[in-house]
């Protein structure tokens, strides 16, 4: 798939994703020894993005499963289609009528029909599910399983047999391996520990915000209508936000989406009330917002109203606000 | 190269990293594929096959540096290599270290035999004595436990080691004492002398002493620490005198009491958002080991919703009429929890740490109850509800639902929940317990605790005092640890995320 580390990055960065060193390594090395990619990091670096990123520049289909609490085989990996199977029963009685015709006792009978039971267990009548997809595509693909973490431990247990052999047992069946096996990135935001057994079968990678410069780079790369000077201060300010100890640190996105709703308000440069108007894309707690403004000396005259009735903070409810964002919006 | 790889990784286990065989075979695996051409790539390579937790990524940095700390290679690569005997001397590793193939790069294929001495000379460096705790290759370690400390006076019977652990064991001990002073719940005067929430208290430290005696020790090293120890109890009066002074002015500068409650409660409140974070986390992961896997998914029932394919898959048998519905609902492993949470004086300096804990369980939790007691018991579940996290704690030491001002009785308490709540609990019930099981002198009432065992699934227990200072005082711990299921030590977040992890490792 890919020559050399070298060409991962620079492949990926056609694709407009910035990636550093040790990203292409890993990548490299995962397309290399087939193995799953773990990306772990905060809400908002670029997870979800690489696997977008690499299937663009690979050349490959992208097959995403996006996991949930209760995610089970049935809409991970395939399905009987079973109205189609009784259909089948129905129109083929009278074949069937056939088939058993010259049997001469019911012995025989049930023997014949033993012979042609794979029928209605065949490959036919099974609604693949995104892995099944990745495992039988004719060309490897890039198989997303994004948000692990989210999904049951039993989950977890269930795809290790995929991870590790890239094969899958389906017990009426048999074994079904795939012969292109995928790129496999799964992405997890830590919100729980996954098992040792998974790590073991992944290479792991771990995403952090970016230094200043690459920082730099995406911006200019995302959000190109701004203007030099006003991206290198919008830039120095979120770094500088980072190292103050917020509940949610403003990451990739947020840089994106401050850079876009400052280009709408063609503002030319980072003034104080700028910054207290826009507080609101970058801070996503009240509690945030105040620390982040007097950090800023701007100051706190009223208490800016994010919609939450008390500050508690004690609800996740960085979820929520991941849906608000704007769906065009890069979770770069 | 294999030889060198799979010394690291030894280097790396005896650091606590788990590498599994498999993942060596990746790191070797790997390494073919990007060469061993540039440093930097070696190590991303290393770290992405090896290294699957985020907290030990820090661990392998340092090892790999270390390990590959590597002039240049300017010299002929088969010189052997000289190093001096570092037995006795825990001095920096000699930068002179030199391995063939990483400094060279793409190594000629001669060097195998001369790597095997290579890699033998560096497992010097790492062998056992010097990868003992405490050492420079460690550098951690600063949690000194009495236990440990006595193990290593039995074992370690050089002079200066036993100085430096008392010192380290004084230093400690001093960090303890200021934490309290700072903490004006933790101390009021006329309770002082009973009251001290020290870990050591001077009795302890003669008991220590006592036990030490029993133990084979030289009698030189029982006499160096009989000094120390009798410094430290001398140091003790005085120290408390201070705390006593500090009360006394902290309560002229404030005097009017609910003024002083709101300072300490500040204090108690005052949760950094990263330590909210990683408290919410530890309990996640808590509440999963109790709940049993926590599962939304559906179960085939009795009742329920009748599930298609199911009854659809199941009557083909049939002929696909549906004789036989497969009935699903969601069924949710969820039992509850009863919190019973010791507010007393000896506790209050954790009491902050706590009730986040309590707030955060109850959030977290559909179905806790949650009881405070000292030596009464009072269920607050419906003020945490209610209220913020600052106005519930401020309710709960405002005296208003119980008196907590006197000294904690855990049997007295435990009788009245038995009495009055024991209806609540059943066999879904777990029944947690924070607590230091200092009944001072009161009668333990282990029956009951027996009985409310018996009606909940399970007992947990959490207190901040270490297993060693269990029989030390007036503390009935070991009568409770016998009833319950576990007893957990946590006075820090970074405890209870230790214990959270363990429990969802012995699950796993």
């Amino acid at each position: 798939m890919f020559e050399s580390i070298e060409d991962v990055r620079e492949r990926l960065g056609n694709q407009s994703y910035v990636s550093d060193k040790r990203l292409a390594t890993v990548v490299f090395l995962a397309t290399r020894l087939n193995k799953p990619v773990l990306v772990e990091g905060p809400a908002g670096v670029g997870k979800t993005e690489l696997a977008k990123s690499l299937a663009g520049a690979a050349g490959s289909e992208l097959i995403r499963l996006q996991c949930y609490e209760g995610l089970d085989e049935a809409k991970a990996l395939y399905e009987w289609e079973y109205g189609k199977q009784m259909l089948y029963t129905q129109v083929l009685r009278e074949k069937i009528g056939e088939v058993l015709q010259p049997t001469k006792d019911l012995r025989e009978a049930v023997e014949t029909l033993r012979g042609q039971e794979d029928v209605f267990f065949s490959e036919n009548f099974l609604v693949e599910r995104p892995i099944l997809q990745a495992i039988q595509a004719d060309e490897s693909a890039v198989l997303l399983i994004d948000e692990i973490d989210r999904a049951d431990e039993e989950f977890e247990a269930f795809l290790l047999e995929f991870l590790s052999d890239y094969q899958v047992s389906i017990p009426e069946i048999g074994t079904v391996k795939a012969e292109h096996p995928p790129v496999v990135i799964l992405t997890s935001n830590r919100t729980r520990e996954l098992s040792e057994a998974l790590k073991r079968r992944c290479l792991h990678l771990q995403l952090g915000y970016p230094n200043k410069e690459v920082e730099l780079e995406i911006v200019r790369l995302k959000a190109p209508q701004i203007s030099e000077e006003l991206s290198e201060e919008l830039v120095r300010t979120i770094q500088e936000l980072r190292t103050l100890d917020l509940r949610k640190a403003p990451s990739i996105g947020e840089t994106l989406d401050w850079a876009q709703s400052l280009v709408v308000l063609s503002a030319p440069r980072l003034s104080k009330e700028l910054i207290e108007e826009t507080i609101s894309v970058i801070a996503k707690y009240d509690r945030d917002a105040e620390k982040i403004l007097t950090h800023l000396g701007v100051g706190v005259p009223e208490r800016k109203d994010l919609g939450q009735k008390e500050p508690t903070g004690e609800r996740p409810e960085e979820a929520l606000y991941e849906h608000r964002r704007r769906p065009g919006a890069h979770t770069h | 190269m294999d030889a060198v790889i799979n010394d690291f990784v030894q280097v790396l286990r005896s650091h606590q990293l788990r590498v599994s065989p498999a993942e060596s075979i990746d790191a070797l695996l790997a390494l073919k594929q990007v060469g061993l051409g540039e440093r930097g790539m070696v190590r991303d390579t290393l770290r992405a096959t090896l290294i699957k937790n985020q907290e030990d990524t820090e661990t392998f940095d340092r090892l790999f540096d270390l390990y590959f700390s590597l002039r240049p290679h300017t010299e002929k690569p088969a010189v052997k290599l000289k190093l001096p005997d570092h037995d006795h001397d825990h001095g920096p590793p000699p930068d002179r270290l030199e391995l063939g193939e990483d400094a060279e790069g793409e190594a000629p294929e001669e060097g195998h035999s001369h790597d095997e001495g290579e890699s033998a000379d560096m497992r010097r460096f790492f062998d056992k004595e010097q990868m003992r705790p405490s050492q420079n290759i460690h550098g951690e370690n600063e949690k000194m436990r009495l236990s440990m400390f006595s193990q290593e006076l039995i074992l370690n019977r050089k002079p200066g080691a036993m100085e430096s652990a008392l010192q380290r064991l004084t230093y400690h001990m001093k960090l303890r004492r200021s934490r309290n002073m700072f903490n004006p719940g933790g101390l009021v005067p006329d309770t002082g002398g009973e009251e001290i929430p020290l870990d050591v208290s001077a009795v302890d430290l003669e008991e220590l002493v006592d036990h030490l005696h029993d133990m084979e020790v030289d009698e030189a090293l029982i006499e160096q620490l009989e000094a120390q120890a009798e410094n430290i109890i001398k140091g003790l009066p005085e120290l408390i005198k201070q705390m006593q002074e500090r009360e006394k002015k902290l309560e002229k500068s404030a005097k009017d009491d609910s003024e002083m409650r709101h300072r300490s409660l500040r204090k108690i409140l005052d949760f950094s958002a990263t330590e909210q974070r990683e408290m919410e986390a530890a309990i996640r992961r808590i509440a999963r080991r109790i709940y049993g896997a926590k599962t939304r998914r559906l179960r085939q029932d009795r009742i329920g919703r009748i599930s298609v394919p199911h009854t659809l898959r199941h009557n083909i048998r049939y002929e696909g009429v549906p004789f036989d519905p497969v009935l699903r609902r969601k069924r949710e492993g969820r039992p509850r929890v009863a919190l019973l949470c010791d507010v007393s004086l000896s506790t209050r300096n954790l009491a902050r740490f706590w009730l986040h804990m309590v707030y955060q369980m109850q959030s977290l939790f559909s179905k806790v109850r949650t009881f405070v007691f000292v030596a009464e018991m009072a269920e607050v579940t419906q003020l945490f509800e209610e209220h913020t996290m600052n106005r519930a704690v401020d309710e709960i030491f405002s005296g208003r639902v119980l008196d907590a001002d006197v000294n904690s009785d855990f049997g007295k308490a435990a009788e009245q929940f038995r009495n009055e709540h024991l209806s609540t609990v059943n066999h879904r019930t777990t029944v947690v317990i924070l607590g230091d099981g200092r009944n001072n002198g009161k009668y333990p009432n282990a029956e009951a605790l027996e009985e409310i065992a018996q009606h909940a699934r399970q007992v947990i227990w959490i207190t901040p005092e270490p297993k060693w200072g269990w029989n030390l005082g007036s503390c009935d711990m070991p009568l409770y640890e016998q009833i319950c299921n576990r007893v957990e030590v946590v006075r820090t977040v970074d405890q209870l995320a230790g214990v959270a992890e363990e429990l969802v490792k012995i699950r796993a």
